[in-house]
C-alpha cells in the first residue's frame, strides 16, 4: 500500500502530485524524481546544509525530512528563489562579492541566507555568522558569504 | 542514501497515537523533527517497521512561559525574547543544539530522548559490521569498556541538564493514562546507555512544565565542543540559582554531555543553601562535581580533558549565572 | 616569454567574478550528479571489513542471481595496475588478492536501484586469510612478516626513501654558533570538499566510452580509463562538469572511477557511481600523517647554515602521489631563506589505512610548521626578533638554491615588512598580557610543477584553442580543470584582455576530452602559470589575425595599430579604428571561422642529480603571515583573532579570485591546526563523517587583512604566480608561534586541541618556567 502512496504539495509555487513512498526522502524525490537538481546532496546525514530548502518558509534540512511529510505545505527550493529573469538580490551579491567558489554548497546557502533576510532584515555579521553555521563550505573560508548577505540586507531598501 | 521501507502513521491526537502505539507494540518509533532518528535510520540502527509521526498532533505543539509541547521547535524558541528572559538556562542550551537547520526541525521532545551516542554506536552498518556490532545495535558487547555488559553511550542533548535545573516536570501519555514525573527521573539512574529511559512502552512525552516557582532563577547553560556549531555536547553543565547578595537561596547544578544520563547535584548544592558562595567555596563545589563524573572515551575528545572541563564549567557557568550574565 | 603589459591592464587586476557565478548561484551550474542518461544504472561498491588479508575466494553467484542485477564485478577482471604517478601502478580498481585497508573495494554491483544494488551486495561471500596490520608507519620501517606490497623496500613497508645531501651539513653544524632541533607531529587530514566522489559511465554501441567525472584531473583519469579497461584513448570520452571543490582530493584518478566505467562497459547501460560520505572519507587521499625532525644550525651573524631534516610519513595503503610527497617533505623547505647546507631523509611507508596523497599546499605544509616553529625558537635563543631573523636570511631574486631550484620572482621582503608594519607587530611582541600572543609563519611553496607527470616536458603542459565566427562569440577550449578556483573565469578574462573586447563575448567550453586540447589539469598550482601563459598565446594570434584584418580596413600597416575597448585603431587614436566586429568579418573573408593555438612548455631546471625534478618550478610564490591570538589558559580553548596575511603570488589578475583562494586557504589551514584529524584506532577510522570530522565553523574565522605585495614574475603570465595552495602554508605556523608568545609553550602536535594547550601549561608550571608574569 506504500507503494502506492503520493504526496501533494505546493512546489515553487506550483500545486505538485507525485508518487511517494512513506520511507521516501525529499531530497531524493526532489532530486531524483523532479530532476530539481540545484539541491545539492553533500551529506546525506543532515550535516552540511547542502540541500537546504524551504519548507513552509522555514529552512530545512531536505534530506532529513520525510517527503510526504511535506504533505499540504510548500516547499520552496533554489529554482523557485531564482527570479524568471535575473538573479535575486542575494544570489547577485553572490556572484558579485565572490562568496560561490565551487558552488556546490552555495544553493543551500541562498537558502538560508534569503530565510535569515526576510526574518532580520539588518543582520549584524555576528548573527549572520550565526544563521549559516549550518551551511558548510570547504572553499570561500565564509568571509566573502557573509560579506554578500550583508550588503543583500542593505541593497533590499 | 535511502532508507528501508516502513510504514508511516499521522496520527492527530495524544489518544489515537497512544492506541497506534499500543497496537505497533515494540515494532515502532516516534518521529519528531527527524533530526536524530533519519541520521540513525540512515545508518541502519535499530530500524522499525512503523513510524510513527508526532507533527500533526496539536496538543503536542507550541509552548508558552509555562508549558513546553514535545514537539515545539527548537528554532521557534531561540526567537522567542521573552522565554529567553524567564528561562535563561533553556534559552542558552537552545541556542547551543547542533546547527541552526537542525534546530528549525529539531524539537523539545526530540532533544530531551535523544538517543545516546558512542563512536561504536553513530556509525554505518558496513563499519559497525566489520568490527563486530555492540550493545546498542546487533550486538552483545561494549567497544568502549570491553570487560562490561552495560552500554557506555553518552547522554548528548542539551536542554535536559537546562531544564532539570528549573525543575521541570514532564507529561508523559501512555495506556495507563497520563502521568507527569521529575524531568530528573525520565532518565534511568539505573539504566546505562541502552535502557536510559523510564519510560514505558508505548508512552509518549506530551510536554514539558515549567514550574512558577522556579521563575526568576538566574540561570546558565555551558557547553564544551570543539566547534561553535555541529558538534554535540562533550559535557553541558546548567545552573539555575537565587541569591540574595551573596547568600545562595536556592542553586541547582546539573551535567549532562558527559555520562549515560544527565544528572543533578542536589545533595552537594543543598548543602550551600543559606551560606555564603565564596570563590573559596565555589571551587569545593565545582571539583567535587568534577570528581564524581565520569566520561569515558567515546566521543572526539578525550575523557580526561571532558572531566577535568567539569570543574572549570560549573565554576564558570554558576559565577555567570549569578552575575545574571547570559549568552 | 611573457613579460610584463605593453598597456595599461583594462580588466585583469579588478575583480572579476566568476563567469560561472549566476548559474552556481541558481542551481544551475550542472555537477556530475545533475546528468541524467536514459536507462541508468547504479553502481555500488562492496568494501573490506578487514584491515589486511589474502582474498582466497569470492562467490558472487547469489549476487548475480538476484533480479535487477546487470553486474557483478570482482578485481581479476580488470587487474592491471595504475596509479597518479608512471613509476608506482600499485592500485588496482578492485581487491586483486589482498584487502589493504578497511575500505578497499572488494566487488561492484550495477543494479536498477540501489535497493537491489545494496541486497545484493550483502549476498556476495568473501572467504580470506587474515593477515597483521600495520597502522603504524615506525613498525613498517623494519622487515616485517606480511609486506602490504611486494614492492616494499627490503621486506618493510617502506614505499620509497629520499637521501639527499648537498653541501656539508655536519661541518656546518660543527661550526654553528647555535642550533635547535624540533621534531612535529601531525595527524592525516583529509580534504573535505562537499560534492562527494562521484562518476557516470556510459558504453555505447559504436565501441565508445563516455565518462563524466568529478575529477580535477581529466586527462590522468582519460589515461588511467584506458590503461585499465583496455580501450584506446581515442575511444574514451572524459567529460568534467561543474566540480565541487577538490583541494587535492580529486586529482588521482581514482577506483570508484575505473569501476564505474568497467560496469558501463559490462553492461552496456549508463551507469551512476555515488559515493557516500563514508566512501569519501575511506578513499581519502589526504595529507600524510607525518613525524618529521627538523635541526638548523645558525651562524653567529643569525644567518642559517644548515638544515638537517629527517621525515616518515604513512602513506596509507596506496602510492598515489607519495613519491612525490616524500621529495617534497624535504626540499620544500628550501625556500624561502638561503640554506647553503642541506641533507635530508625522508621514507614514506605503506599502512593498513586509507590512502594518504596530495592535499593542498601538497608536501609543503607539515616541514614549513617544524621549520617555522625552529626559526621562532632560534629567534628567541639568540635575542633577535622573528622578523629579523627571516630577513637577514631572505632567498634573493635570481638565485639558485643549493639543490639548484631557480628562484626568479620573490617580494618575500617586501611580505615581510608590510606584515609587520600592518600587524603593530613591534608593539605586540612579547608584550600582550599572558593568554594573548602574536606569532610569525612565512611560506614558499612551488608555481606549478615543472615536470608533467605524464609525458616529457617537450610536450605542452597546457594548450588553449580559440575560435571565433561570424557571431563574435570567442569559444575558449582547454583541459585545464575549473574546481571552484576561477580558472574559467582567468580564461576567459585572459582572452577578453588581449583581444580588447569584454568578458562576455568570451565562452569558456566544458572540458570535453573530444574537443579540449590538453591541459594536465588543477594540482600543483599549475593553472594560473600555465593555462594563463597558454591563453595569452592563443589570444595573441587571434589578436594578430583581427588586427590585420582592421589594417585591411582602415588600408594602415597591422604594426601601428593597437587594440581597444572592442575596437581596434591607430596607435593612441581611438576614434580613428574599426568595431571588432568589422575587423573580425573583414579577416575571416579567406578563411571562415578564425582558430588560435597557444600553449606552454616549462623550461629545463633543476639538476642532473636523482630526483633533481622534484620540486622544481618555473616559479614560487612566499609569504608571511601574522596570527594574533587569544588563549583561555583555563580550558585551553583558543581563538585566533586575525591574520595578517601577505603573499606574494606576483601580479594580482582577479583580485576577488585571489582573496578568496587566501581566506579559504586560511580556513583549512586553520582546521588543520585546531582540530581536523583523520582519527585512527589502529587501522580503523573512527570519524568518517562531516559530523566528525571537524572543519571549522564560520564564527571560528579570524578577521583577514591580506596584503597582496608582488611584485610581476618574468615568466608568469602578466607577471603572475599561483594563489591556490601557497597560502595555505603560513596559517599554521604563524598561529603556533602566536600560541607560544601567548602562553610560552610549544605545541608540536598538531591539530593542537584544547587538551594538548592544557597539557603545554601543566609541563611549563611544573618545570617552573614563568611567561610574561603568569
Amino acid at each position: 500500500m506504500s507503494a502506492e502512496a503520493r504526496v501533494k504539495f505546493l512546489l515553487n509555487g506550483h500545486p505538485q502530485e507525485v508518487p511517494c513512498e512513506d520511507a521516501r526522502i525529499l531530497l531524493d524525490l526532489l532530486r531524483d524524481d523532479l530532476h530539481l537538481t540545484g539541491t545539492k546532496r553533500g551529506c546525506d546525514l543532515g550535516t552540511c546544509g547542502c540541500c537546504t530548502v524551504l519548507v513552509d518558509g522555514r529552512p530545512t534540512l531536505s534530506c532529513l525530512t520525510l517527503a510526504r511529510l511535506t504533505e499540504g505545505r510548500s516547499v520552496t527550493t533554489i529554482e523557485g528563489l531564482t527570479p524568471p529573469q535575473g538573479l535575486s538580490a542575494v544570489q547577485r551579491a553572490f556572484v558579485d562579492l565572490g562568496a560561490t567558489q565551487c558552488g556546490f554548497c552555495t544553493p543551500g546557502f541562498v537558502v538560508t541566507a534569503t530565510a535569515l533576510l526576510e526574518e532580520n532584515p539588518r543582520p549584524t555579521r555576528a548573527e549572520i555568522e550565526r544563521a549559516i553555521s549550518g551551511n558548510l563550505c570547504r572553499c570561500t573560508g565564509y568571509i566573502k558569504i557573509v560579506d554578500a548577505i550583508a550588503a543583500a540586507s542593505r541593497s533590499s531598501g | 542514501m535511502h532508507l528501508d521501507p516502513f510504514e508511516l502513521h499521522r496520527p492527530t491526537t495524544v489518544d489515537e497515537t497512544v492506541r497506534l502505539a499500543g497496537a505497533l507494540a515494540g515494532r515502532f518509533d516516534f518521529l519528531a523533527g527527524g533530526t536524530d532518528l533519519l541520521p540513525n535510520y540512515k545508518m541502519h540502527l535499530n530500524l522499525k517497521p512503523h513510524l510513527v509521526a508526532l507533527e500533526d498532533v496539536d496538543e503536542l505543539r507550541g509552548f508558552s512561559a509555562d508549558r513546553l509541547g514535545a514537539m515545539a521547535r527548537l528554532a521557534d524558541l531561540e526567537r522567542d525574547p521573552a522565554f529567553a528572559a524567564t528561562w535563561p538556562s533553556v534559552a542558552d542550551a537552545v541556542g547551543e543544539v547542533a546547527t541552526p537547520l537542525v534546530r528549525a526541525s529539531g524539537t523539545v521532545g526530540g532533544n530531551l530522548l535523544l538517543e545516546t551516542r558512542c563512536f561504536f554506536f553513530n556509525q554505518s552498518y558496513f563499519w559497525r559490521a566489520s568490527l563486530g556490532f555492540c550493545l546498542k545495535a546487533d550486538g552483545d558487547r561494549c567497544h568502549v569498556v570491553p570487560q562490561k555488559e552495560v552500554c557506555y553511550a553518552t547522554h548528548s542533548g542539551d536542554l535536559a541538564p537546562a531544564l532539570m535545573v528549573v525543575d521541570a516536570e514532564v507529561e508523559v501519555a501512555g495506556p495507563a493514562g497520563r502521568r507527569r514525573l521529575p524531568l530528573a527521573d525520565l532518565y534511568d539512574a539505573k539504566g546505562d546507555g541502552v535502557r536510559r529511559l523510564t519510560l514505558a512502552p508505548g508512552e509518549l512525552l506530551v510536554a514539558v512544565h515549567l514550574p512558577r516557582a522556579a521563575r526568576g532563577r538566574r540561570g546558565r547553560y555551558k557547553k564544551l565542543r570543539v566547534r561553535p556549531a555541529y558538534d554535540f555536547p562533550e559535557l553541558g553543565v546548567a545552573v539555575a540559582g537565587r541569591w540574595t547578595g551573596d547568600r545562595v537561596e536556592e542553586l541547582r547544578i546539573a551535567v549532562g554531555g558527559a555520562e549515560p544520563r544527565p544528572r543533578r547535584f542536589d545533595t552537594l548544592t543543598d548543602a550551600l543553601v543559606g551560606r555564603t558562595l565564596d570563590d573559596a567555596r565555589l571551587r569545593e563545589l565545582a571539583e567535587a562535581i568534577g570528581k564524581s563524573v565520569r566520561p569515558v572515551h567515546n566521543t572526539f575528545l578525550l575523557p580526561d580533558y571532558r572531566r577535568r572541563m567539569v570543574a572549570v564549567y560549573v565554576r564558570r557557568a554558576v559565577a555567570e549565572a549569578r552575575e545574571g550574565t547570559a549568552g | 616569454m611573457a613579460s610584463g603589459p605593453s598597456r595599461p591592464l583594462r580588466l585583469l587586476g579588478t575583480k572579476i567574478p566568476y563567469v560561472e557565478g549566476p548559474l552556481k548561484v541558481t542551481g544551475r551550474a550542472e555537477y556530475t550528479d545533475d546528468i541524467h542518461r536514459p536507462g541508468e544504472l547504479v553502481g555500488r561498491l562492496l568494501r573490506s571489513p578487514w584491515p589486511h588479508a589474502r582474498l582466497r575466494s569470492i562467490d558472487v553467484a547469489a549476487a548475480r542471481a538476484t533480479p535487477g542485477v546487470f553486474a557483478v564485478l570482482t578485481g581479476e577482471k580488470y587487474p592491471t595496475p595504475f596509479g597518479v604517478l608512471p613509476i608506482t601502478h600499485d592500485e588496482t580498481a578492485l581487491a586483486v588478492g589482498k584487502v589493504r585497508y578497511i575500505g578497499d573495494i572488494v566487488a561492484a554491483v550495477a543494479a536498477r536501484d540501489e535497493r537491489t544494488a545494496e541486497e545484493a551486495l550483502a549476498k556476495i561471500r568473501i572467504d580470506v586469510e587474515p593477515l597483521a596490520d600495520y597502522p603504524d608507519p615506525q613498525t613498517g620501517l623494519s622487515k616485517v612478516a606480511e609486506p602490504i606490497h611486494a614492492r616494499g623496500l627490503n621486506g618493510t613497508n617502506v614505499q620509497k626513501e629520499v637521501v639527499q645531501h648537498f653541501g656539508d651539513v655536519d661541518a656546518a653544524f660543527a661550526r654553528a654558533a647555535r642550533t635547535v632541533r624540533v621534531r612535529g607531529s601531525f595527524v592525516g587530514v583529509t580534504h573535505a570538499f562537499t560534492e562527494p566522489l562521484v562518476t557516470l559511465a556510459e558504453a555505447t554501441p559504436d565501441g565508445r566510452l563516455t565518462v563524466w567525472s568529478a575529477t580535477q584531473v581529466p586527462h590522468y583519469l582519460h589515461r588511467s580509463l584506458s590503461e585499465v579497461l583496455g580501450i584506446p584513448m581515442h575511444r574514451i570520452r572524459v567529460i568534467k562538469p561543474e566540480v565541487g571543490g577538490g583541494f587535492g582530493g580529486k586529482s588521482d584518478p581514482l577506483p570508484h572511477e575505473i569501476v564505474c566505467a568497467a560496469l558501463a562497459v559490462e553492461t552496456g547501460r549508463p551507469v551512476r557511481m555515488l559515493l557516500d560520505r563514508e566512501d569519501v572519507f575511506f578513499t581519502n587521499h589526504g595529507r600524510h600523517p607525518t613525524q618529521n625532525d627538523v635541526r638548523i644550525a645558525l651562524d653567529a651573524d643569525g644567518r642559517i647554515l644548515a638544515y638537517d631534516i629527517e621525515a616518515v610519513i604513512d602513506g596509507g595503503a596506496w602510492s598515489s602521489f607519495g613519491t612525490v610527497t616524500t621529495y617534497y617533505n624535504g626540499v620544500l623547505a628550501m625556500g624561502p631563506y638561503t640554506v647553503p647546507n642541506f641533507r635530508y631523509r625522508g621514507r614514506r611507508v605503506y599502512t593498513t589505512k586509507p590512502p594518504s596523497g596530495a592535499m593542498r599546499a601538497h608536501g609543503g605544509t607539515n616541514i614549513r610548521y617544524s621549520v617555522e616553529v625552529a626559526l621562532d625558537r632560534l629567534a628567541e635563543e639568540t635575542g633577535v626578533d622573528p622578523f629579523d631573523l627571516r630577513a637577514r636570511n631572505a632567498l634573493p631574486p635570481h638565485s639558485l638554491t643549493v639543490n639548484q631550484f631557480r628562484i626568479t620572482s620573490t617580494s618575500f621582503l617586501k611580505c615581510l615588512a608590510v606584515a609587520r608594519e600592518r600587524s603593530g607587530w613591534d608593539s605586540k611582541f612579547r608584550r600582550l598580557p599572558f593568554g594573548r600572543g602574536v606569532g610569525l609563519g612565512c611560506g614558499f611553496y612551488i608555481s606549478g610543477s615543472n615536470s608533467p607527470i605524464h609525458f616529457t616536458p617537450k610536450m605542452p603542459q597546457s594548450t588553449v584553442h580559440l575560435k571565433v565566427d561570424m557571431d563574435g562569440g570567442i569559444a575558449v577550449h582547454s583541459m585545464q580543470a575549473d574546481i571552484g578556483q576561477g580558472s574559467n573565469t582567468l580564461l576567459a578574462a585572459i582572452v577578453a584582455e588581449v583581444l580588447g573586447v569584454d568578458l562576455e563575448r568570451v565562452h569558456v567550453q566544458r572540458v570535453d576530452s573530444d574537443v579540449s586540447p590538453i591541459d594536465i589539469g588543477s594540482y600543483s598550482s599549475r593553472v594560473t602559470f600555465m593555462m594563463g601563459n597558454a591563453a595569452r598565446e592563443a589570444a595573441e594570434e587571434l589578436r594578430g589575425k583581427i588586427v590585420a584584418g582592421a589594417a585591411a580596413l582602415l588600408g594602415v600597416p597591422a604594426e601601428g595599430l593597437e587594440v581597444g575597448h572592442e575596437r581596434i585603431h591607430p596607435v593612441g587614436r581611438p576614434d580613428a579604428g574599426v568595431p571588432f566586429l568589422d575587423a573580425l568579418h573583414r579577416a575571416m573573408e579567406s578563411t571562415g571561422a578564425l582558430q588560435a593555438t597557444g600553449a606552454y612548455r616549462s623550461p629545463t631546471l633543476g639538476g642532473t642529480f636523482k630526483g633533481a625534478r622534484a620540486g622544481t618550478a618555473p616559479a614560487y610564490t612566499f609569504s608571511a603571515y601574522v596570527a594574533e591570538v587569544d588563549v583561555d589558559v583555563e580550558t585551553g580553548e583558543y581563538r585566533v583573532e586575525k591574520i595578517w596575511a601577505a603573499f606574494d603570488c606576483g601580479r594580482v589578475l582577479n583580485r576577488l579570485a585571489v582573496e578568496g583562494q587566501v581566506e579559504g586557504s586560511i580556513h583549512m589551514g586553520l582546521g588543520q591546526l585546531m582540530g581536523e584529524s583523520m582519527n585512527y584506532r589502529a587501522s580503523r577510522l573512527f570519524n568518517p563523517s562531516l559530523l566528525e570530522y571537524k572543519v571549522p565553523a564560520p564564527q571560528q574565522m579570524p578577521e583577514v587583512e591580506i596584503l597582496l605585495v608582488g611584485d610581476d614574475d618574468p615568466e608568469g603570465p602578466f607577471g603572475a604566480k599561483e594563489a591556490g595552495e601557497g597560502p595555505l602554508i603560513a596559517t599554521l605556523p604563524a598561529v603556533g608561534n602566536a600560541l607560544y608568545d601567548a602562553v610560552g609553550c610549544r605545541f608540536l602536535e598538531l591539530p593542537i586541541t584544547p587538551d594538548r594547550v592544557l597539557k603545554g601549561l601543566d609541563l611549563r608550571a611544573k618545570e617552573g618556567r614563568r611567561w610574561k608574569g603568569a
